[in-house]
């Protein structure tokens, strides 16, 4: 099996015209967190993705999917 | 970069806090190294007090980075940045590094003993910092160069 957090975070981020330090701390968490969450390296917690999810106005469903 | 106000210019925030941590790798094994010269190299009783204080505090704040106890002197908001699940997630995997050092350096110092006499002192010494010595490192490997904005 081999899946992968997919997730537009970025792109919904710059739509909003936030930048990762701003992301990071309207979630208080550090930069690079967001930046490994966005480049896929780091899979969130739930606690951490319905945050994001909440920061950028969307469904976790709608920012995070499994990719096969 | 996000403009942030701040009241406390005189503390160190989570930033700084982050920055100084990414120098351990390089800082860690220097230390040990004067130590170890101050503790085994030298014959007066209070050199070796010394030195043995000073390495007995640096491994103890190694500890306390590992098990990522609270640094209350910061504000809350870098108390939560620097405990965020990314770093817990990096502190747990440069631990278990570290025990797996420590568990292989053992072995090896017992296959050892059986031919050469070792020094309680020095084995003691070679297990902890080396244990140390490679969860530091592959906590400043996992936490190398802050990435560029969108990077």
């Amino acid at each position: 099996m081999n899946e992968r957090l997919g997730n537009r975070l970025k792109e919904r981020r710059t739509e909003l015209g936030l930048t990762q330090s701003q992301l990071a701390d309207l979630c208080l968490v550090s930069r690079k967190t967001i930046n490994t969450v966005e480049n896929g390296v780091f899979v969130p917690s739930t606690l951490l993705a319905l945050k994001l999810a909440s920061a950028l106005g969307l469904n976790v469903e709608q920012l995070f999917w499994i990719e096969e | 970069m996000s403009y942030r106000p701040r009241p406390d210019f005189d503390q160190p925030d989570a930033e700084s806090v982050q920055r100084s941590r990414r120098m351990l790798p390089w800082m860690i094994p220097l230390i040990f190294l004067q130590q170890g010269s101050l503790i085994f190299g030298h014959s007066e009783r209070l050199t070796q007090i010394v030195g043995t204080a000073a390495w007995a505090c640096v491994s103890l704040l190694m500890l306390w980075i590992f098990l990522g106890l609270p640094m209350r002197w910061l504000s809350e908001r870098d108390q939560a940045i620097i405990n965020d699940e990314r770093s817990r997630m990096v502190r747990g995997d440069a631990a278990s590094w570290g025990i797996a050092a420590l568990i292989l350096i053992g072995c090896g110092m017992m296959v050892a003993r059986l031919w050469v006499q070792l020094n309680a002192g020095i084995a003691i010494y070679g297990l902890v910092n080396g244990a140390l010595i490679v969860a530091v490192c592959r906590y400043g490997w996992l936490n190398r160069s802050e990435p560029d904005e969108d990077e």
